[in-house]
C-alpha cells in the first residue's frame, strides 16, 4: 500500500429523489486510495458502483440528487463544490473513462479534435502545440497511423479503438486519477484483454490511481491491489485483492466468486447460484440488505445492520454477523 | 454417441448488393447429436448468430442445408416450413424486448399453444401452469402479472417457458445470459442444465463467455469470421486447442483468480472486416504462424484426434495436447 493518500471518501452517501420515494443509491461509503494505487469496486448492478464513481467525480444531475460526506481529492473536497471547482478538477486531477465508447465520443466532431479540447483548454495549448501532443497521446494508447486516425470520426472507429480514444482524452490532461467505469464491457474478450493491458500500461508509465469499477471479478482479479465489494449501495468487504479473493468472510463475496463460471473449471460444474435477485434500493430490508438471499441469515441479520468490522488481515475489513469462519492452511 | 439430430453441411449466409457483399457465414458444417449441448463462441462479427438465425430461417441461408431429423429444412416451405420449426425453439439476448410488455406473463407462455391449437381450456391452463412452476415463476403468485413487471432474469424465465411449450426437440439459445448479472446467470445456467435433462432436450448454446460456454456444452465449435475454425469436446479444447485462434481466444480469458497466470500473449489488432475477408485461411493476417499456403488455400477441416476437428494448415503440436490434463 501506498504511504501518500490521493483520495479519502467518507460516508459518502448519494440519494435520488423519485416519484416512489427517496432512494440511496449509495449509502454511507468511505475507502482510501493511495498514490500510484489501482482499486476495483465490484458489485452487481444497482449495487450503487456507478453512482459512487460518478459522485466522486462530482459529476451529479442539479436535480433530485443529494450527496452528504466527504470525497477529499488531493485534499480539495468535491462534495459541495462548485461548478467552476470542479471544471478545475475535471481533466487535471481525476478522469473518467465511461463504458460505452460511442456515447462517450461526439460523433460529428473529428477524435483528435476531441482530444485537442481538453489541451486547448485545460493546459492552455496553442493549437500547434494541441494537434502534436494529441497524435502523440494517439500513438500512446496504440492506435496506428496516428497522424491520419486524428482526422477520423468515431463512426468510423471499432468500438476498441474508440475506447482507445476515450483513454486517450482521459490522459490528455495528466490526471492523478483516473476513474474506468465497466472500461471493457461490451468489448470482445480479446479486444478486452488490449484494453485492460493499456489502462495497465499507462497507469504505471504516468503514476497514477486508478479505480476499476466493474462486474467482472476476472477484470479486476490480476490488475488491482485492493478491492471495494459492494451490495445494494453499501461497502459489504474490502481489503486487499488477495484476501477478498482468498479469506473472503462475507457470505455475498464467496456467493458471486462462487456462482461466476471459470474457464478452468471442467464443463458441466454445477454452479453454486445465489437465489433471488439483488434488492430494489426503494424497499430495503431493515437489516443486512443480502439477508434475504442468504444462507446463514438469521433474525438478527434482518433486523440490525452490520458494520464494516476488521477481519484480521491489515485493512480487510467485512460487514457481516455470521461470518464464514477463517480458511484453515492455503485456501482453495 | 447418440444419433443425429441436426446435421448443418456448408451453410453460408451472404447480406447486401453485389459488390458490398458481407459473407457472415462461410461453409459452415456441424452435426449435432440428440441430447447433446453444442457450444457456438467466438467474437462479435464471427457469424455465430446468423448461424444460429440461419437455422430457424429467420435470416436465408444463401447455400447449404440444414436437416433436422432427416428433413431438410432449406428445401421446406409455407406451411411444412412453420411445422417443423415448432420441433427448434430460440431464445434471444434481451429477455425484456423479447416480451410484450402489456402481456401477462401466462398468455406469453400460451401463445405457441393457441397457435397450433395444441390446447384448450383446463388442460392449457394445467400446461402453462407447469411450465412457469419448471422455470421458477409461481403460476398462482405471478402467472396473472405483466412482462413489464418481471425483472430481467424472470423474463428469460418466461421466455424459457414459452420456448418449451412445443416441446421442441432442439433449443437454439443466443447469448441468453449475457445481458444478465452473474448471480441470475448462474440461475439461468444452471436451470437450462436441468431442463435438458428433463425434457431430453438438445441445444445449440451460442455465447462469447467462454467460461459460460464451456461450463454448459459437450462439445464446443469456435469460429472466426463466418467460418468454423476448430470443433472438439469441451475439455479437451479448452485444455490443448489446436487452432491459433482458439489459443489467443483462451489466452484472452480473464480468470476470476488473482493467483492464476497471465496467460499467454495477447492478440493483436482486430479482426478483418467481412466485407473483403482475406484469401484462405481467413485467421493468416493476424496468425503469427502463417505461411504461404495459409494465403492460397482455404485450410478444411480436419480430424486430429477422435472428435476434434480444425480447419488450420498447422494445427498446434500434437505432443502437446496429450501431455496436457484430461
Amino acid at each position: 500500500m501506498s504511504d501518500e493518500t490521493l483520495l479519502r471518501v467518507r460516508e459518502v452517501t448519494t440519494t435520488f429523489d423519485t416519484p416512489q420515494g427517496r432512494l440511496t443509491a449509495v449509502d454511507a461509503v468511505s475507502f482510501d486510495l493511495g498514490a500510484h494505487e489501482s482499486l476495483g469496486v465490484v458489485g452487481e448492478s444497482g449495487s450503487g458502483k456507478t453512482v459512487l464513481s460518478r459522485t466522486i467525480m462530482g459529476l451529479q444531475p442539479r436535480r433530485g440528487v443529494s450527496v452528504t460526506g466527504s470525497v477529499l481529492l488531493n485534499g480539495i473536497e468535491v462534495v459541495g463544490a462548485t461548478e467552476e471547482a470542479k471544471r478545475e478538477l475535471w481533466g487535471r486531477q481525476v478522469a473518467m473513462v465511461f463504458q460505452d465508447p460511442m456515447t462517450s465520443l461526439n460523433p460529428v466532431v473529428k477524435v483528435g479534435k476531441q482530444i485537442d479540447e481538453v489541451l486547448r483548454v485545460r493546459l492552455g495549448m496553442d493549437r500547434a502545440a494541441a494537434r502534436a501532443r494529441a497524435i502523440e497521446l494517439l500513438e500512446m494508447v496504440g492506435i496506428p497511423a496516428a497522424a491520419t486516425r486524428y482526422d477520423a470520426y468515431p463512426h468510423s472507429l471499432s468500438g476498441g479503438m474508440r475506447q482507445r480514444v476515450v483513454i486517450a482524452i482521459a490522459l490528455a490532461g495528466s490526471p492523478q486519477l483516473l476513474l474506468a467505469d465497466e472500461p471493457t464491457t461490451g468489448l470482445d474478450v480479446t479486444i478486452q484483454a488490449q484494453i485492460l493491458n493499456l489502462l495497465d500500461e499507462v497507469q504505471g508509465r504516468l503514476g497514477m490511481s486508478m479505480i476499476l469499477v466493474t462486474h467482472d471479478l476476472g477484470v479486476v482479479a490480476t490488475r488491482t491491489s485492493r478491492l471495494v465489494v459492494m451490495y445494494a449501495g453499501r461497502v459489504v468487504e474490502t481489503g486487499t485483492t488477495r484476501d477478498v479473493f482468498a479469506r473472503h468472510r462475507m457470505p455475498y463475496t464467496r456467493a458471486l466468486l462462487e456462482s461466476s463460471p471459470k474457464v478452468s473449471n471442467p464443463s458441466h460444474t454445477r454452479l453454486a447460484a445465489i437465489p433471488g435477485r439483488p434488492p430494489n434500493l426503494l424497499d430495503l430490508p431493515a437489516g443486512c440488505a443480502f439477508a434475504p438471499r442468504c444462507a446463514y441469515a438469521t433474525d438478527r441479520c434482518r433486523n440490525e445492520r452490520p458494520v464494516l468490522e476488521p477481519a484480521g488481515e491489515p485493512g480487510h475489513l467485512f460487514a457481516c454477523f455470521n461470518p464464514l469462519s477463517e480458511p484453515v492452511g492455503s485456501p482453495t | 454417441m447418440n444419433e443425429t439430430l441436426l446435421s448443418v453441411r456448408d451453410l453460408s449466409v451472404a447480406f447486401g448488393p453485389r459488390g458490398r457483399r458481407v459473407s457472415a457465414v462461410d461453409a459452415v458444417s456441424f452435426d449435432v447429436a440428440a441430447g447433446e449441448t453444442l457450444g457456438l463462441v467466438g467474437e462479435s462479427g464471427c457469424g455465430k448468430s446468423t448461424t444460429g438465425r440461419a437455422l430457424m430461417r429467420i435470416v436465408e441461408p444463401t447455400a447449404g442445408t440444414v436437416t433436422l431429423e432427416g428433413v431438410d429444412l432449406t428445401a421446406a416451405s409455407g406451411r411444412a416450413l412453420r411445422e417443423r420449426r415448432t420441433a427448434m425453439q430460440m431464445i434471444f439476448q434481451d429477455p425484456i424486448s423479447s416480451l410484450n410488455p402489456r402481456r401477462r406473463a401466462r398468455d406469453i407462455v400460451a401463445e405457441p399453444l393457441d397457435c397450433w391449437n395444441r390446447a384448450t381450456g383446463e388442460e392449457r391452463r394445467r400446461i402453462v401452469d407447469e411450465l412457469l412452476a419448471q422455470v421458477g415463476i409461481d403460476p398462482v403468485a405471478y402467472g396473472g402479472r405483466y412482462a413489464r413487471q418481471f425483472s430481467g432474469g424472470q423474463c428469460q424465465r418466461i421466455s424459457i417457458a414459452r420456448a418449451l411449450a412445443m416441446r421442441p426437440k432442439l433449443l437454439i439459445c443466443d447469448e441468453v445470459v449475457s445481458a444478465l448479472d452473474v448471480s441470475v446467470q448462474a440461475q439461468i445456467l444452471n436451470l437450462l442444465e436441468d431442463l435438458k435433462a428433463e425434457y431430453g432436450l438438445t441445444m445449440l448454446f451460442i455465447a462469447h463467455d467462454l467460461a459460460v460456454v464451456k461450463n454448459i456444452s459437450d462439445r464446443v465449435a469456435v469460429m472466426y469470421l463466418g467460418r468454423l475454425c476448430e470443433i472438439g469436446p469441451a475439455d479437451t479444447l479448452y485444455d490443448a486447442p489446436a487452432h491459433p485462434y482458439t489459443k489467443f481466444l483462451l489466452g484472452a480469458a480473464l480468470e476470476a483468480d488473482p493467483e492464476a497466470p497471465r496467460r499467454g500473449e495477447v492478440l493483436e489488432g482486430e479482426p478483418p472486416s467481412p466485407l473483403n475477408p482475406p484469401s484462405g485461411c481467413r485467421f493468416r493476417t493476424r496468425c503469427p504462424f502463417a505461411a504461404e499456403r495459409c494465403a492460397t488455400e482455404t485450410p478444411a477441416l480436419r480430424e486430429v484426434a477422435p472428435g476434434h476437428q480444425v480447419a488450420c494448415h498447422f494445427p498446434l503440436a500434437i505432443a502437446r495436447r496429450e501431455g496436457a490434463p484430461a
